[in-house]
């Protein structure tokens, strides 16, 4: 979709109406002999106008437009100007009172929606803050916790209470680095005046990745890949989509419970590809579902132990990702069993000259 | 200073990590020179000629971009960067600029010591002879004959196009050094790196995994960094 320069629309819209009304009226005078509505006819397209552009100037001037063809056209004499007729007058300022009116009134309007959606996002966003220092607290208490406990008690401890503090450290920080990962994402496309960059990325590297990545924190969950043997190629912020695909992973490990099977497959539909990522477990709780990528957080205060609590961001990022690239992401659970997540993305040609 | 170990100089100025880098490397038997500003590194830098450098780009005074340099205007010593994620372009540059391999940031010790003990054993091998011995090169099961331009893997020849020759000599050339996508063109293909021979070299990647058979997710000869371009692994 081409972006039309907002003063074209205004013009056509305030060209369009006037000529409409300009027609109405030559009918109604030549067709109909009615003439007292004339007015009326133009100060109705005067208040649509004025409705319909942004700002006060297509409303004044299309009433000045008004004026001059009720005055020249419409009233006595015809096809003249008069101005000596206090009537035209009258209708004229009537017009332009209306028109600033109008103007006035849409613009506070349109404000007061734009403040409205800046509130609703400050507030998702205050929320999110709100829910991820909620989060950091539990692997900085860790973290500090242990290492105050290893430097002072370390001599004392035996080397597999040591250990065990030590891992403890370890996945904490494994923990905060997921979050910020997914911070930074959300900043990287929440910014708004940061456009992601999309870069031709061929999809079995982009697997290839997420799968070592994944791989390195979850070496014990075997993942299935089912990708297309052709070369496809996908224009992506690729850093940002192995983030969705190694979080609804990670999603699938943390809350599929009784999953045996978890799999990743990619096929290309038309111009579209189309990743699934499908468990068998025990499926997406039907209260869940509807803010299941919008909802920041679950206000629950009982899940910040280990296994849940990373329910935090991770999807509304996915969500947030997939719709910057201009995809579509949906999740829904199976018959069988389990619960798949799919999203889309718009693929590029290959075409290639050998050599 | 009359010891055998392997000299790394560390530039970086958060305390904490230089601290856990430095305590690492040394228990790992390196020696570690440590410089917290681009200033000290290029003092220490030419009274200690390293054999490694691990430089972090963000430093107080300067951008790290300058001492990498600073350094690459007369020598090969190896440089390991240490990066912050989503920052391609950032480490695209340091690679273009000479910049042999990077860790991204947060990193274990193991992923640190692996790539340090590569680039060492690399620059090792390079300051000897260009492709080891009698125009062979290998790694594990991996054999190249670049005499006869033919690839082998557990003594099975893998049939490549000269396209696909090229791409796995260079890549072996440069074993451990990751190379950006546009370092791979200019030497394969000539010429600087469009969109379009960027697709071009990624498919013929592509056919080469397949051609080894590699499998996402396995590791294989040949890593490859999303964006920013691949490596052969030493």
């Amino acid at each position: 979709m081409k972006k039309i320069p907002d003063y074209v629309k205004n013009m056509a819209i305030t060209a369009v109406i006037l000529c409409l009304s300009f027609g109405f009226s030559l009918l109604l005078q030549y067709v109909f002999e009615v003439h007292e509505h004339i007015t009326t006819v133009f100060v109705f397209a005067v208040f649509l106008i004025s409705l319909l552009t942004r700002g006060y100037a297509y409303g004044i001037l299309s009433s000045f437009a008004g004026m001059i063809a009720v005055n020249y056209a419409f009233t006595f004499p015809y096809f003249a100007f008069n101005f000596t007729v206090p009537v035209n007058v009258t209708s004229a300022i009537i017009m332009i009172v209306i028109s600033v009116l109008t103007s006035a009134l849409t613009t506070k309007l349109k404000l007061h929606e734009m403040m409205k959606a800046e509130s609703e996002k400050e507030r998702m966003r205050a929320n999110l803050l709100r829910a991820v220092s909620h989060d950091l607290r539990t692997p900085l208490t860790t973290i500090y916790g242990a290492s105050t406990t290893l430097l002072e008690h370390g001599e004392t401890m035996t080397a597999e209470h040591r250990n065990n503090v030590i891992l403890g450290i370890k996945e904490d920080s494994e923990w905060l680095v997921r979050m910020v990962e997914n911070l930074l994402s959300i900043t990287r496309i929440d910014s708004g005046t940061v456009k992601i960059i999309k870069t031709p990325t061929v999809l079995e590297e982009l697997v290839d990745s997420v799968l070592l990545k994944f791989k390195k924190r979850y070496d014990a969950q075997e993942v299935m890949i089912d990708i297309p043997d052709d070369v496809v190629i996908i224009p992506m912020d690729a850093i940002l989509i192995e983030q969705v695909i190694v979080n609804i992973l990670e999603n699938a490990v943390q809350h599929a419970a009784g999953m045996t099977e978890l799999s990743l497959r990619v096929f290309t539909l038309g111009k579209q590809a189309i990743f699934e990522i499908q468990d068998n477990g025990c499926g997406i709780p039907q209260e869940r579902m509807n803010a299941l990528f919008t909802g920041y957080y679950k206000q629950n205060e009982t899940v910040s132990d280990g296994q849940t609590r990373s329910a935090g961001i991770g999807l509304s990022v996915c969500a947030t990702i997939i719709k910057a690239h201009g995809g579509d992401i949906k999740a829904e659970n199976l018959k069988a069993g389990g619960a798949v997540f799919r999203f889309t993305l718009d693929t590029e040609d290959v075409e290639l000259d050998e050599q | 200073m009359t010891n055998n170990k392997f000299k790394i100089l560390l530039v970086e100025d958060e305390t904490n990590i230089q601290n856990f880098v430095a305590a690492l490397l040394e228990t790992s038997g390196y020696q570690v020179i440590r410089a917290e500003s681009c200033m000290t590194a290029q003092t220490l830098y030419s009274s200690y000629l390293p054999d490694l450098v691990i430089l972090d780009l963000g430093l107080p005074d300067k951008d790290g971009m300058v001492f990498l340099e600073y350094v690459r205007k007369n020598s090969l010593t190896p440089i390991l960067v240490l990066s912050a994620r989503s920052m391609e372009r950032d480490k695209v540059a340091a690679l273009d600029n000479g910049a042999n391999d990077y860790v991204t940031k947060p990193f274990s010790a193991a992923e640190l010591l692996a790539r340090v003990r590569s680039l060492l054993r690399i620059s090792r091998f390079t300051a000897h002879e260009d492709r080891g011995l009698d125009g062979r090169f290998s790694i594990d099961e991996l054999l190249i004959d670049y005499d006869a331009r033919q690839v082998f893997i557990k003594g099975e020849e893998i049939k490549l196009t000269q396209t696909e020759f090229n791409i796995v000599a260079f890549l072996a050339e440069n074993a451990g050094k990751m190379m950006t996508y546009s370092a791979i063109i200019k030497a394969v293909w000539g010429g600087c790196a469009q969109e379009g021979s960027i697709k071009k070299l990624q498919v013929n990647m592509a056919n080469i995994r397949k051609k080894f058979g590699a499998t996402p997710g396995t590791v294989n000869y040949i890593t490859n960094e999303l964006g920013v371009g691949y490596r052969m692994n030493s």
